[in-house]
C-alpha cells in the first residue's frame, strides 16, 4: 500500500519525517518497505498484514500512527473520517425515482449507491492527478481517479457504472448463471459459474463483484449519468473468484483481507465531497443502502494483570485504555484490574482477550520488553532414543572418511531408485502412482524433474559424482525417503576410486570396492555396538549380481550393499567400479543398542602362527572363520587374513588363503609347542572343510 | 718405556690422519682393540723386572686413556659434519602439499543444525522429529489456520492428497506433541519443508527449518526474548540484539516478526531471521491445555539464514548443489 506524506499529513498533524513515521508504522506491524521521492515528495510503500485489511488505506495508517506517537494529532478531517462523513442529504429519498438496488445472495452483505447526473466526466484537477501518479496509479478521468483516490484515502473500494448503460437502470448483486459471460474491463471475456458473485443490471452480469468492472458499463468521457456503487462483500468468495480467473486488483486485495461494512456509506460520502468541491456540482439527494448483514463486532474483557503477565512487561489499566481507545475499541467498562471493550467494525480480527493483549502491547512498545529466561524445571535437552542413534550413525560415517551431502527430496524418477519402473506416459495425478505403484507423486509439480518424492537417496548421490566429476569420491547423505509403505530415515553410500586426492607421491593406495565399504560399515555398526552381518543377495537389479549384499543390522534387515549393476553404471554415465549401499534405519526402533562388552586385558605375551591354506574357491570366508573361531577356543585373542592368491602352483576353482593366528593365555604364557598344538587344532578343523594345508 | 711413547705417537697421528667416524672405527680397532697395538704392549710386560712392571703398566694405561679420550673427541667433531651432511641429503621442501588422510566433512546446514542442537539442548529442549509428509490437519487446521487460508492453496503448498501435504513449516509437530505429551514441555525440531515456489538466488521449493516451542505456567513475551537473545548469541557472536516487531501468523497470539542486529555483521541494521510469538490460545484449548494456568512460546526460522548471514553467503540454492567447491569451504 503506498501513500504520500501529505496524503497522511491530511489525517495526521505531525512534524515526524517519512522515515520516523515510517519506523512508527513499522513498530505497530505494518512494515516499511521502501520511502521512494516522486515529484519532490516521499512516497512510502507499506506492507500490510495478511489479517489487517484496515490498514489498507491512509485513515487506517493514520490511527495507527496516532496510537503509537503521542506528538502526532488528528486532524479535522480524521475526526469527519471517524465520524463517517455526515451527509446533509442522509433523509433524501430523491434518489429512489432514478435506481434501485437488490441483493439477492448472502456473501453481499451491504450495497450502497449514489446516482449522479448532469456530469462532465473529464479530466481529474492537478493535485489529484498527481497524488495519484505518486502513488503509481495512472490517471484516467473524474469519476475513475475520484473512486480510486477515496479507496486509498479511507480504505473502501468504489465503483462508477454509466447509469444509462444499466439495462432497467438497476442494480441486482447475485450469484452468477452459469456459462454466463462478462467482459472486464482489462478485456477479457469470462465464463462464468454459479459460485462467482456478479453485479447485475436487469438482464446480464456488469461487473464481477469486489473485483473489476465490467467494460459495456464503464464511465468515459461522454458519460453524464453514473451510478456510484459501495458494497461489502464477503472477503472468501472474492479471494475464490479472482484466483480461479486470475485477476489482481486493488479492490479486491481489500476485501480478500476484509473492509469495515461501517464505512460503506461513509465513502459514498467523501467521494461527493470531493466530488461537489471540485466541480461544485451535487449527486442525486439522498443513498440507497441495502445493508442485509449486521457487522461483527465483540465484547471483550481484558485482564491487566494478566497481560502484563503475557507481555512480561508491566501495563497500567490506564495505559491499556488509552491505546484501546486510540485504536477505536468502545469502552464499556473498567475497573482496578479489568478493562470492557467492544470491538470496532473493522477489526474483524480481534475475537479474545489475548488479542486485545496483543494490541496492548504492540502499542505499548515491544522494544520495552525484557529479556529473560524461562525457569523451572527442564528435561534433558538434544536428542534422544532413535535421533540419538541417527546422530551418532552419521557421525561415524564422517569418521570413516565420508563427505555428507544434502540433496532434494522431490526429483525425477531413476534407475536406482528402489523398485525402479520405466516410466510410462500418461501420468496420474498426486498420491500413489498408477504407473508407479510404490511412488510418492505430488499434484502439482513445479516440472516433471521434481514430481516425485525419492524412494532411495542413491540416485541424488549419483548426481553428486557426476556433478563433482571427481576420479574419488567418497560421499553419504541421511535424510527421509518416502513410498506409499511409508516415511522412512534412510542412510545410502556411495564410493569410488582411491582414498587419497590425487597423490604427488606415488603410493599403492587403497581402492574403493565391496570390501572397503563392507569394512566402513562394519565400523559403523561397531561404534553404535550393533552387530551387522551380510548376507548374499542376487535380486536387486541395480546391484551387480555376484557382488551385492543384504545388510543385517542388529537383527534388523537394514539394505543393500554392492557394486553398481554394470549395466546402471552403463545408462547412468557413472564409472562400474562404484561401490554402493542404503540403509533404512528405521527398523531400528526396535533394536536395543547394545552395550559394550569389556574382556579383561591378558598381561602375558602373545604367539603368532601364520598358517597358509588351499581351499576351494566356493566355500564362503565366514564358514571359514567360524570353523577357526570354533577350533582356536577362548586362547585364539585374534586372527585375519592377509593374502589371497590364486594362480601358479593353486589348482583351478582354488585359492590359497594366508591366515594370522594370535594366540595368548590370560595369566599364563603360552610355551611354543602349546601354541603350536593350537595351530594344529585350527588346520584339523579346517580339513573338515576341504582345506589342505600348503 | 720409549715404546709406549712410539706407539702412543703414532696411534695420535692414526687418529688425525682419520677422516670420518668409520676411519676412526679402524683406529680404535688397531690400538685399543683387545689385541690392538696398545693393549698387546702389555704382553710385553712379563719380560720386565718386577720394579719396572707398576711403572710400565701406568704408562701403557695412561697412554691408552689419552688416546681413548683424543679418539672420542675426534668421533665427536667427525659426528656433528657428518650429520649435518646426512641433514643435508635428507633435506625436504615443507612448502610441498600435505597427504591428508580421508576426513568426512559435514554438510554446512549439518554443522549449523548441530550447533542449533546443542544450544537448544543444552536449554533443555528436548529434539524429536515429525514426518515431511503431513497430515493437512497438523500443518493448517492444529495450528489455527482458518479455512480457505491463502498458505493451503496448490500454489503455495505441494499436495499429495486432500490430506497429505509436504510439511511447509516444522511447526507441524506441535499438534503431534500436544496430542501425546503434557505441559511444561520444552520441544524442538530440525527438518525439510516445502514450498510451491519458483526457485532462484533466494527462493527455493525446499529449505530447513528449526522450530522450537514450550509451555509452562507465565510463560511471556519476556522468556520468548531471552530464550531467542541465547539462541541468537549461540549462532552469531556474544554482541547480539533481539528485536520484537508485530507481525501475523495464525499459529501466535501475540505475533512478531524478531530481527537481530550486531555491530560486526550487517553494518548494525536490523536483520529479520523469522517469526515467533505466545502460542495461539485457541491451539492450546484444542488440546486441553487450560490457557489460565499455562502459556507457551514458539518460534522457527529457516536453518539456511544462518550460515547465509554469518557467512555471506548470496544464493540459496547451494544448499541443495551438493559441490563440493561450495560444501568443502566450511568443513
Amino acid at each position: 500500500m503506498k501513500l504520500t506524506l501529505s496524503m497522511l499529513k491530511d489525517y495526521v498533524e505531525t512534524n515526524l519525517d517519512a522515515q520516523a513515521i515510517a519506523n512508527h508504522l513499522t513498530m505497530t506491524g505494518f512494515e516499511l518497505e521502501e520511502i521512494t521521492e516522486v515529484e519532490g515528495e516521499p512516497v512510502l510503500d507499506i506492507n500490510i498484514m495478511a489479517n489487517r485489511g484496515d490498514g489498507a488505506s491512509v485513515l487506517g495508517l493514520s490511527r495507527e500512527l496516532l496510537a503509537k506517537d503521542p506528538s502526532s494529532r488528528p486532524t479535522e478531517l480524521y475526526t469527519r473520517a471517524t465520524n463517517r462523513f455526515p451527509a446533509s442529504d442522509a433523509h433524501n429519498r430523491d434518489i429512489w425515482a432514478k435506481t434501485s438496488v437488490e441483493i439477492q445472495t448472502a456473501s453481499c452483505t451491504r450495497y450502497a449507491a449514489r446516482v449522479f447526473e448532469n456530469l462532465h466526466n473529464g479530466p481529474s484537477p492537478e493535485w489529484l492527478q498527481r497524488r495519484l501518479r505518486q502513488i503509481g496509479q495512472r490517471p484516467i478521468s473524474l469519476l475513475v481517479d475520484l473512486t480510486n483516490y477515496v479507496m486509498f484515502e479511507v480504505g473502501q473500494p468504489l465503483h462508477a457504472f454509466d447509469l444509462n448503460t444499466l439495462a432497467g437502470e438497476r442494480i441486482i448483486v447475485r450469484q452468477a448463471e452459469a456459462g454466463e459471460k462478462l467482459t472486464t474491463l482489462d478485456g477479457t471475456t469470462h465464463e462464468l459459474q454459479p459460485h462467482h458473485m456478479v453485479i447485475a443490471d436487469a438482464d446480464h452480469a456488469i461487473a464481477l463483484a469486489g473485483i473489476m468492472g465490467g467494460e459495456p458499463t464503464e464511465v468515459s468521457e461522454s458519460t453524464t449519468r453514473c451510478l456510484l456503487e459501495s458494497a461489502h462483500f464477503v472477503n472468501t468468495s472474492v479471494r475464490r473468484t479472482r484466483k480461479e480467473l486470475g485477476l489482481f486488483t486493488e479492490a479486491s486485495y481489500r476485501f480478500e483481507r476484509s473492509v469495515d461494512p461501517e464505512g460503506v456509506v461513509a465513502s459514498l460520502n467523501r467521494f461527493t465531497e470531493l466530488y461537489t468541491e471540485i466541480t461544485g456540482e451535487k449527486p442525486v439527494g439522498g443513498v440507497i443502502d441495502v445493508y442485509p448483514t449486521a457487522p461483527q463486532t465483540h465484547e471483550l474483557t481484558v485482564f491487566i494483570r494478566r497481560a502484563s503477565t503475557l507481555l512480561g512487561m508491566d501495563i497500567t489499566v490506564e495505559q491499556a485504555q488509552s491505546y484501546l481507545e486510540n485504536l477505536g475499541f468502545t469502552i464499556l467498562g473498567i475497573s482496578p484490574d479489568s478493562i470492557e471493550v467492544q470491538t470496532p467494525t473493522w477489526r474483524i480480527d480481534i475475537l479474545r482477550e489475548e488479542d486485545l493483549i496483543e494490541e496492548i502491547g504492540r502499542v505499548h512498545g515491544y522494544e520495552k520488553i525484557p529479556e529473560a529466561l524461562p525457569i523451572g524445571s527442564t528435561p534433558i535437552g538434544g536428542p534422544q532414543g532413535f535421533e540419538l542413534l541417527t546422530d551418532q550413525i552419521r557421525e561415524a560415517a564422517l569418521r570413516s572418511g565420508f563427505d555428507q551431502v544434502v540433496s532434494h527430496s522431490l526429483r525425477d524418477l531413476h534407475p536406482l531408485d528402489s523398485d525402479f519402473l520405466s516410466p510410462s506416459l500418461g501420468r496420474g495425478g498426486g498420491g500413489v502412482d498408477d504407473q508407479q505403484p510404490s511412488r510418492i507423486r505430488v499434484r502439482q509439480p513445479h516440472s516433471p524433474e521434481m514430481a516425485y518424492l525419492r524412494n532411495s537417496i542413491l540416485p541424488s548421490l549419483t548426481d553428486a559424482q557426476r556433478k563433482n566429476n571427481l576420479d574419488n569420491i567418497h560421499i553419504f547423505e541421511i535424510g527421509r525417503i518416502h513410498s506409499s509403505e511409508g516415511e522412512f530415515t534412510q542412510i545410502a553410500f556411495l564410493s569410488n576410486g582411491t582414498f587419497e586426492e590425487q597423490s604427488w607421491r606415488p603410493t599403492d593406495q587403497s581402492t574403493a570396492d565391496f570390501f572397503t565399504l563392507k569394512g566402513t560399515l562394519e565400523q559403523i555398526a561397531h561404534s553404535v555396538n550393533l552387530p551387522i552381518a551380510f548376507k548374499r543377495h542376487t535380486s536387486d537389479p541395480r546391484f551387480h549380481p555376484t557382488r551385492c549384499a543384504k545388510v543385517i543390522l542388529g537383527n534388523q534387515d537394514v539394505g543393500l550393499i554392492g557394486q553398481i549393476h554394470p549395466l546402471v553404471a552403463e545408462s547412468s554415465s557413472l564409472p562400474a567400479t562404484t561401490v554402493l549401499a542404503e540403509l533404512t534405519l528405521d527398523p531400528l526402533k526396535h533394536e536395543v543398542t547394545g552395550i559394550p562388552t569389556y574382556h579383561s586385558i591378558s598381561r602375558n605375551p602373545a604367539s603368532r602362527r601364520d598358517i597358509a591354506i588351499l581351499i576351494k574357491k566356493d566355500v564362503p570366508f565366514a564358514e571359514i572363520e567360524a570353523t577357526i573361531l570354533t577350533a582356536g577356543g577362548p586362547d585364539l585373542e585374534r586372527h585375519w587374513l592377509f593374502d589371497v592368491y590364486e594362480g601358479k602352483g593353486v589348482p583351478d576353482g582354488f585359492h590359497s588363503l594366508a591366515i594370522a593366528l594370535q594366540f595368548r593365555r590370560m595369566n599364563a604364557n603360552l610355551k611354543d609347542e602349546e601354541s603350536n598344538a593350537l595351530r594344529d587344532q585350527v588346520v584339523t578343523a579346517l580339513t573338515s572343510l576341504g582345506a589342505t594345508l600348503r | 718405556m720409549e715404546q709406549v711413547t712410539a706407539v702412543q705417537t703414532e696411534a695420535i697421528t692414526a687418529i688425525n690422519a682419520a677422516r670420518s667416524t668409520d676411519d676412526l672405527r679402524v683406529v680404535e680397532l688397531e690400538f685399543l682393540g683387545k689385541s690392538g697395538k696398545l693393549s698387546g704392549l702389555m704382553k710385553g710386560i712379563g719380560a720386565l723386572p718386577n720394579d719396572q712392571k707398576p711403572l710400565f703398566g701406568a704408562a701403557v694405561n695412561q697412554a691408552k686413556s689419552q688416546v681413548e679420550a683424543l679418539l672420542n673427541q675426534r668421533i665427536q667433531d667427525l659426528k656433528g659434519g657428518e650429520l649435518n651432511r646426512q641433514f643435508e641429503t635428507e633435506r625436504i621442501d615443507i612448502t610441498l602439499p600435505g597427504r591428508a588422510p580421508r576426513y568426512g566433512r559435514e554438510h554446512v546446514l549439518q554443522l549449523t543444525t548441530n550447533k542449533i542442537k546443542r544450544t537448544l539442548g543444552s536449554m533443555g529442549f528436548v529434539y524429536q522429529e515429525s514426518p515431511e509428509l503431513e497430515h493437512f490437519r497438523y500443518n493448517f487446521d492444529a495450528l489455527n489456520y482458518p479455512p480457505d487460508h491463502p498458505a493451503m492453496d496448490e500454489q503455495d503448498t505441494f499436495y499429495v492428497e486432500d490430506d497429505l501435504v509436504l510439511r511447509t513449516q516444522c511447526t507441524a509437530l506441535q499438534g503431534r506433541v500436544f496430542e501425546t505429551q503434557k505441559p511444561p514441555l520444552r520441544v524442538f525440531t530440525v527438518g525439510r519443508t516445502f514450498r510451491n515456489e519458483a526457485v532462484d538466488r533466494t527462493h527455493n521449493h525446499t529449505f530447513h527449518q528449526v522450530d522450537c516451542f514450550m509451555i509452562d505456567r507465565g510463560i511471556s513475551m519476556a522468556h520468548l526474548k531471552g530464550t531467542l537473545g541465547e539462541f541468537a548469541r549461540a549462532m552469531f557472536g556474544p554482541e547480539v540484539n533481539v528485536r520484537f516487531r508485530p507481525d501475523f501468523f495464525p499459529f501466535v497470539e501475540p505475533g512478531v516478526d524478531y530481527a537481530i542486529s550486531t555491530p560486526k555483521l550487517f553494518n548494525g541494521k536490523w536483520v529479520e531471521l523469522g517469526g515467533a510469538g505466545l502460542i495461539h490460545p485457541n491451539i492450546l484449548e484444542r488440546y486441553g491445555i487450560d490457557t489460565r494456568e499455562f502459556s507457551g512460546f514458539a518460534f522457527g526460522l529457516g536453518v539456511e539464514r544462518i550460515p547465509m548471514m554469518a557467512y555471506g553467503i548470496d544464493d540459496l540454492r547451494h544448499f541443495f548443489d551438493n559441490d563440493f567447491r561450495f560444501l568443502s569451504q566450511f568443513a
